[in-house]
């Protein structure tokens, strides 16, 4: 199996640019999630590995070789598309057949039975693409892509016009069937969740370029910056505005009255102007002042069972959010109370470049 | 609109039946002085109720009239068979010239395409004694007149615009991913041609050739100015008809019959293509 | 440009694509090429035909004269005629077909079954070879046996000659033409109509908004672009008829219906001027191309409108 590369990939259209300086590498084996706003330039991306259009500048290699200016059917790359592209007026089993060249009939029939029970649509192989549920369209799709072991692996969006229980269970599956044929994958999704579910790795594209390539792990606990960090999690990143100083050795800064501690490691922030950035789940609710607590009262409570959200407004009427567990007493709406975090828990973000200053320790990427 | 009132539903269902009447009379008409005896065409006042005879037809398609004159032989049978052969064959041409080049157009937005597609288009309301002329002159050097290569070439120039319109349409509205993924299956751009795009454009071309032959068929000024006895086609075979001597009334009729029946039997079979195919596919019914 | 828009134009085009995928849209359009250019030939042929002062049957007489041809229509009788007659047969033929196909559209408007079967019989005529629906009418305005010169008898109006009389032959080919081709006009505003969206039109109703409002208020501006394009189609073709003329009258009685193209068929055949005919296509194909470039932009308006909806 053969490593994809991007190198420096650019692509403009009209004046607009999709890919700017696009680099990325994808291990035989390995799902790297393509994750980002919309418009940020994922689909193009695949689309150019798949050879619907050529870039303007950059290489693209399989395996160390070339594949830009190679015709579509000779890149050895799979695609499934998110509004699925099954062909109308061929069943089910001739669109995952058209997949599978020069096998004999026989060996045929064996891989699209075994694919097909894999897929659970063995019992819809007859069918037309009409007569398919989007869940089963979407399998028939995957099987098409998957069925011809191709050396690179394309998903575009797949499990966006799907069903949410559908997707849920896919989620949980597509990891393993995209890892049996040791394809390097590209997963683009437009849900963070679904990146960090099915991928090794997840490129954050904005803007036509990679902001951060990470583990999903490290991608949630240590962005690269403000703008990656408010992509991931729900509800997203609190974000407070502040100006670090160096008090007795440690690094601390006034939000809203109180003098909260940020983590050792945020030295280089000093007098500078910075977004502090706190997951949700990263703080603790208390009814007792402190120097270090922020006074905020509850605006609104959102039970969701396996957490409650809180919504606060800071004593400077900045608006947070708080997940507790759900067991967790959380008072009342219009309770005054204290909030509280770890200063590992906080992220600095320089507030002129957007980049993230210094490294929380606590969460290690596994 | 008043479709409750009763003035008003009387009003709409005379006035239907009226428009049926009109248009509907020349056709019906016709058709009943086909089975008539020059007798029974002549006699003052006509009768609707009368002994219908086919003798007008056996005329025709035994290429025997016999008149008062004496016999006479007409080819009008083979003016029929000229009408088929010629549109047929021009519309085969148009298909091949046309279904790339409608494909190229749906697919790829380049400037030739462009030009090509629109000057086609504006040839299409283009006087044709202006092309045809100079052309008549032109084939008379080449050996070209009075053969159905000459005149096949002429007659797809009606079947190539409403082709190459219609069926760029239909191949506009399939979507590029389908052939993409096609592609990506391993199949080279030939197979994603004719497995993917063709059949599924398949209505449209279907469509787009029934309407081309109906047209070809019911064309007059080409094939008046290119093709002699030998090779005309029934809409000129029909008026030389009626200006020969000695031809009998009901023959003419039945002549009318018999040219018209194709192309009406064809458009009842299409009508449901007949408004996109009339419009040059700006219009779908 | 929408993303969507990007990725169905630069399908498989791009800077590094492969020759063959550069290539390959010239290639299929090639064949297209040429018959463009094989009409291009006769078409420019004609153009130079009427700079000359050419007689089929004085070839030694052959040579470039100029402009004129042209400017001997300009003193020329017959010329004029030409260019009255076309310009009324049009006018005449377009509006009233408009008018009758208009009607006809809005009494079969309610797709019902009853409704689409008339619709289907009424394009009958317009299936029916120019050329032969001439014959038929022929058959029927006949002085002798025609039952529509006994019909016209029964009312009093005997000896009444349709074609072959100069008072009456405009309005007899006007006839035939009306019969063959309102339905072109129907059909495509019949479709028009049943396109337009539904709202306007219950919100009226629900207002008690009178009929004659919602018909020239509603009805009509949103069934313009199907009106503009259908009536230019129509100029089109009508102003270069020939089939039903010629198969009529052959532009007799007389020079009474002498059209453009009958005029330079005849000009060409009967007094083999081949410079003079040509002429004369030149200044009608000038007239049809400024129509026709209107048309084609009306056209590629509704043709993106019905691929919007598809």
């Amino acid at each position: 199996m053969a490593r994809l590369e991007l190198k420096q990939v650019r692509k403009t259209f009209g004046g607009a640019s999709s890919a700017d300086g696009v680099s990325l590498t994808v291990e035989p084996g390995e799902i790297v999630a393509v994750f980002g706003p919309s418009g940020g330039g994922k689909t193009v991306l695949l689309r150019m590995i798949a050879g619907m259009f050529e870039p303007d500048e950059g290489d693209i290699l399989v395996g160390g070789r070339s594949i830009v200016g190679a015709a579509p059917e000779r890149r050895g790359v799979g695609m499934a598309f998110q509004n699925f592209a099954l062909f109308p007026h061929m069943s089910a089993r001739d669109n995952i057949a058209s997949g599978l060249r020069a096998k004999t009939a026989k060996e045929a029939a064996t891989r699209i039975d075994a694919i097909s029970r894999l897929l659970k649509i063995e019992h819809v192989l007859g069918h037309l693409p009409r007569e398919l549920s989007n869940g089963q369209k979407q399998r028939t799709a995957l099987a098409r892509a998957l069925i011809g072991n191709p050396e690179v692996l394309l998903l575009d969006d797949p499990l966006r016009n799907v069903d949410a229980k559908l997707r849920y269970e896919m989620r949980l599956e597509l990891p393993n069937l995209l890892r049996r044929g040791a394809a390097s994958v590209l997963y683009v999704t437009q849900d963070y969740r679904e990146a960090m579910a099915i991928a090794d790795r997840i490129a954050v594209l904005m803007d036509g370029h990679v902001e951060q390539i990470a583990a999903p792990e490290e991608i949630y606990s240590r962005p690269a910056s403000v703008a990656v960090a408010r992509l991931f999690g729900d509800p997203s990143i609190n974000l407070a505005e502040v100006t670090p100083c160096n008090e007795h050795g440690a690094l601390v800064a006034a939000v809203a009255g109180a003098k909260v501690r940020l983590g050792a490691n945020g030295g280089t922030a000093t007098d500078r102007p910075c977004w502090l950035g706190v997951r949700p789940e990263d703080l603790a609710l208390s009814r007792t002042a402190s120097e270090d607590a922020i006074p905020a009262r509850i605006l609104a409570i959102t039970p969701m069972h396996e957490k409650s959200v809180l919504l606060l407004r800071l004593a400077d009427g900045t608006e947070w959010f708080v997940a507790l567990p759900p067991d967790a007493p959380h008072g009342a709406a219009d309770d005054a109370v204290f909030v509280r975090f770890l200063p590992e828990a906080a992220l600095l973000f320089d507030r002129a470049t957007g980049l993230r200053v210094g490294l929380p320790h606590h969460r290690q990427a596994a | 609109m008043d479709h409750g009132s009763l003035a008003g539903r009387i009003f709409r269902g005379v006035a239907l039946a009226l428009i049926l009447v009109f248009f509907m009379f020349p056709i019906v008409w016709i058709l009943l002085m086909s089975f008539q005896t020059n007798e029974q065409i002549l006699r003052i006042p006509p009768r609707i109720l009368f002994e219908p005879t086919l003798a007008n037809y056996e005329a025709l398609i035994s290429g025997q009239l016999r008149t008062a004159a004496g016999n006479l032989e007409i080819s009008f049978m083979h003016n029929l068979w000229n009408s088929f052969v010629l549109s047929s064959l021009a519309v085969v041409l148009a298909l091949v010239l046309g279904v790339p080049a409608a494909y190229a157009f749906a697919r790829y937005k380049f400037k030739l395409g462009e030009t090509i597609a629109f000057t086609l288009l504006s040839f299409r309301f283009a006087p044709p004694l202006l092309v045809l002329l100079p052309l008549s002159l032109y084939y008379q050097e080449l050996g070209l007149n009075d053969t159905y290569v000459g005149i096949v070439w002429v007659y797809q120039l009606i079947a190539l615009p409403l082709i190459l319109w219609i069926v760029r349409g239909y191949f506009e509205d399939i979507s590029p991913d389908i052939e993409h993924a096609y592609r990506l299956a391993g199949h080279s751009w030939r197979e994603a041609f004719t497995h993917i795009a063709v059949p599924l454009a398949g209505p449209g071309i279907a469509a787009a050739a029934l309407l081309s032959f109906i047209f070809c068929w019911n064309n007059f000024v080409f094939a008046l100015i290119l093709a002699s006895a030998d090779k005309q086609p029934v809409t000129v075979g029909a008026l030389a008809f009626v200006t020969a001597s000695g031809i009998q009334y009901g023959q003419i009729a039945a002549a009318i019959v018999l040219s018209v029946m194709p192309t009406l039997l064809l458009a009842l079979y299409a009508q449901r293509y007949l408004v996109e195919g009339l419009s040059l596919g700006a219009v779908k019914g | 440009m929408s993303m969507l828009q990007l990725l169905q134009t630069n399908v498989l085009t791009g800077r590094t694509a492969k020759p063959r995928g550069r290539i390959l849209p010239y290639v299929l359009s090639l064949p297209a090429l040429l018959v463009c250019v094989a009409i291009l030939v006769p078409f420019v042929t004609a153009a130079v035909y009427s700079l000359q002062r050419y007689r089929l049957n004085l070839p030694y007489l052959r040579g470039f004269v100029g402009l004129d041809n042209y400017i001997d229509f300009l003193s020329d009788p017959a010329f004029w005629n030409t260019l009255r007659i076309s310009l009324v047969y049009t006018a005449l033929t377009v509006a009233l077909e408009l008018l009758l196909g208009l009607a006809i559209a809005l009494l079969l408007r309610r797709p019902t079954r009853f409704h689409n079967a008339v619709s289907i019989i009424l394009l009958l005529p317009l299936m029916t070879a120019p050329a032969i629906a001439a014959l038929m009418w022929k058959l029927m305005t006949n002085p002798g046996f025609g039952i529509l010169s006994y019909l016209v008898g029964l009312f009093g109006i005997t000896d009444f000659k349709w074609a072959s009389d100069p008072s009456t032959a405009l309005f007899t080919v006007v006839l035939v033409d009306i019969w063959v081709y309102t339905p072109f006009i129907m059909i495509l505003l019949l479709a028009g109509l049943r396109s337009l969206p539904r709202q306007p039109f219950e919100a009226a109703a629900l207002d008690g908004v009178p009929a004659s409002f919602v018909f020239f208020r509603i009805t009509l501006p949103m069934l313009a672009p199907y009106i503009i394009t259908a009536s230019l189609f129509r100029l089109l073709d009508s102003i270069q008829q020939f089939d039903i003329i010629y198969a009529m009258t052959q532009g007799g009685p007389g020079d009474r219906l002498m059209v453009f193209q009958v005029q330079s068929y005849l000009e060409f055949f009967q007094y083999t001027n081949v410079g003079r005919s040509a002429a004369l296509l030149m200044i009608l194909w000038l007239i049809t191309n400024i129509l026709s470039n209107i048309f084609i932009k009306h056209w590629l308006r509704l043709r993106a409108r019905a691929h919007r909806q598809a």
